[in-house]
């Protein structure tokens, strides 16, 4: 089977879902079942099979079938992890559209094309930021990401073109070539919010929901780098041309946003915004592969974006459970929450495994790859050291966490199942009963299983080709 | 120069023109709607039947859901601040530079007019899209930005399949969507109109919040 179905359901499920939105919990249901149906369909692809849609080629990878099955399976823990933690009503429906763009975006063989569908999908997750009794602000956080896509679509549009011609009979060259490349890599960085174009990317953390901050900044942009990832290999390595200036210029943007947005996600008093600006340090790993311009790149390339999806969105789900558990976002107020949350204690010590990883990680090991692309000796040793930075962040996270806390703990406030007799109420309100006294629980058990997940993802499980 | 396609090209950048300087807010969206609608347009040879048909639905979309965003008597947008007549000029010289570096150093596939047009869409898109403080005018902004690098792309690469259409024209629908949904969220927030919020929006994550009670 073609990813075709994949996206033809994730589509009409994110339409219908959205269609009845005035309806709640019977659109959330819809969007759930929907994003059962594309952890199925995504595994029941099969790679190497080719569909043509009038002019177009949709082709079917095997690794296509790893990042859409990975992408399925945490929107659908987001997804889950927002209904427990409080979320955007339509967050689980736009997840869905984010999915069928990125199926249709990685699937698509012209780069041309695949560039449009990657525009279109981030123009979906603009409605995640229309905050209720704030519809000003959060509408104002929204053109500046609408802003921020379509000038990056922009670039992506012009440069594909560019290249995506005959061009033997060059009259500039490659001072056109490197604007060309610039042009995509700029698309990229945009997209993720890298440094320097990082200010409305924090601005999101201010207005859309933890759970649905990865859909936003982490899944939509990774198909985006994905395409880049692919155009460079194919337009851009086979040429002899020198892009020393271009590259110098992109290298300089990745390291900036790797070092910096760590840094700052450590000084951040906020939850949302350390997930915010950890997923931008990240992100600069992306960035950073997009400089080197071999063909061994594309690889630990691939493998990274794979972990980069699941490890950011292991977090997101971390960053939730915590805040449904205690009630607060601010890393000040989270004095003793290793003690009281054992659950959410476990995933956060393997979310850290799986972000800064170690050698025979896979994750690690591709991290490692790229840099020693990128940089020689010794610049990639220091620039290596340099991505271990998310252990700062990490390591406060986490000595607030075992530190005694500062108020007495309430019996009966704990992690485990609370389940309530049904007796005579009726299924319906035992059910809400039960979700309600659960919301906890479950968003530390959504954490709990995509760290599971993101270590396995690091470990190489899913380790692109 | 194919005469008719000169006489669309004019068009697309005449409701580019309106579409960046007008105040009133439907003025500037029957602009817009002239510009994704010509910009199809705007190909040699011609797009084939299915993807003009679908460019056509696409435009007519972005331009509907824009148009019940501004629902209203009299709704204003902020509109150019330097005036139609100079955001024509900036227009007209872009598009020279346009026609005059067509194929950006290659041989190019698709007319000189697109390039140009292309261009000049892509200059008058810069000021709403840089200094614009208003919702629906940087919407507008990045629809004439969009427009602008799909007919450049059009310009070097030639006339777009069909496919490529229909993923076009899905493309402009959601982008006047997004911006119709932001546009009217800012505008049912109290008085302002379309104006951006100076205020960074409270998130309701510290201690002492309420637990989280149902979907927000």
């Amino acid at each position: 089977m073609t990813a075709l179905p994949f996206v033809i359901v994730a589509g009409l499920a994110a339409a219908f879902a959205l269609a009845i939105r005035s309806r709640p919990p019977t659109s959330a249901v819809v969007a759930l079942l929907g994003l059962v149906a594309c952890v199925g369909l995504a595994f029941a692809i099969q790679p190497g099979q080719v569909s043509t849609l009038n002019g177009g080629g949709l082709a079917t990878t095997d690794y296509q079938q790893r990042f859409l099955i990975l992408a399925s399976l945490v929107s659908l823990g987001l997804a889950i992890a927002g209904l427990a933690a409080g979320t955007r009503r339509d967050a689980p429906a736009v997840s869905l559209a984010v999915l069928a763009a990125v199926g249709l975006t990685i699937g698509l063989v012209d780069p041309r094309a695949a560039v449009l569908v990657a525009t279109t999908g981030g123009l979906f997750v603009v409605i995640l930021t229309l905050v209720p009794g704030g519809a000003r602000a959060g509408a104002t956080v929204g053109i500046r990401e609408a802003r921020a896509v379509v000038v990056a679509g922009g670039l992506a549009i012009a440069a594909a073109a560019w290249i995506g011609r005959d061009l033997r009979e060059l009259d500039a060259q490659p001072v056109v070539f490197g604007l060309a490349y610039l042009a995509m890599a700029t698309a990229v960085a945009m997209r993720f919010g890298a440094i320097p174009f990082h200010l409305w990317a924090a601005r999101l953390a201010d207005v859309v929901p933890e759970t649905a901050l990865p859909i936003v900044t982490v899944i939509a942009p990774a198909a985006l780098a994905v395409v880049a990832l692919g155009w460079i290999d194919v337009m851009v390595v086979p040429r002899p041309v020198d892009l020393g200036i271009e590259r110098l210029l992109v290298i300089a943007v990745a390291l900036v946003t790797i070092v910096l947005a760590a840094v700052a996600a450590f000084v951040q008093d906020d939850l949302e915004h350390v997930l915010g600006y950890a997923i931008v340090s990240d992100a600069g790993v992306i960035v950073l592969a997009l400089a080197v311009l071999e063909p061994t790149a594309g690889a630990p390339a691939r493998t990274w974006i794979l972990a980069f999806i699941v490890g950011r969105s292991a977090f997101a789900a971390w960053a939730a459970g915590i805040r449904t558990g205690l009630w607060t976002g601010r890393v000040a107020d989270l004095r003793g929450w290793v003690r009281r949350s054992p659950i959410l204690a476990a995933a956060f010590v393997v979310i850290a495994v799986a972000g800064v990883g170690f050698p025979g990680l896979a994750a690690y090991d591709a991290r490692r790859t790229l840099v020693d692309l990128a940089l020689d000796p010794p610049f990639s040793t220091i620039v290596l050291i340099a991505t271990l930075a998310p252990i700062a962040y990490y390591a406060r996270l986490f000595v607030i966490g075992v530190a005694p806390p500062d108020q007495i703990l309430e019996a009966g406030s704990g992690w485990g199942p609370q389940f309530q007799p049904m007796g005579g109420t009726g299924l319906r309100r035992w059910l809400a009963t039960n979700w309600a006294h659960n919301r906890g629980f479950t968003t530390a058990i959504v954490a709990a299983a995509l760290a599971v997940l993101a270590i396995l993802t690091s470990a190489g499980l899913f380790e692109g080709r | 120069m194919n005469p008719a396609l000169a006489g669309v090209a004019l068009a697309v950048v005449i409701g580019a023109v309106v579409a960046a300087s007008a105040h009133r807010a439907r003025t500037a969206i029957l602009g817009l709607i002239v510009t994704f609608v010509g910009a199809a347009a705007v190909a040699d040879p011609p797009a084939e039947a299915l993807g003009l048909a679908a460019r056509l639905v696409g435009a007519l979309l972005a331009g509907y859901l824009l148009w019940i965003a501004t629902r209203g008597h009299n709704v204003r947008t902020a509109g150019s601040r330097v005036g139609w007549p100079t955001e024509a000029f900036v227009a007209a010289a872009a598009a020279v530079v346009g026609y005059g570096s067509h194929g950006l150093g290659a041989p190019a596939a698709g007319p000189a007019l697109a390039s140009a047009v292309g261009f000049a869409l892509a200059a008058v898109a810069v000021l709403p899209v840089v200094t614009g403080r208003d919702i629906l005018r940087v919407g507008l902004g990045l629809a004439l930005l969009l427009s602008g690098a799909l007919l450049v792309r059009t310009g070097i690469g030639g006339t777009p399949d069909a496919f490529e259409e229909v993923l076009t024209a899905i493309l402009i629908a959601t982008l006047g969507g997004a911006v119709a949904v932001l546009a009217s969220a800012a505008q049912s927030d109290g008085p302002g109109g379309f104006e951006m919020s100076e205020a960074t929006p409270h998130r309701p994550s510290h201690a002492g919040e309420a637990p989280p009670a149902r979907a927000r």
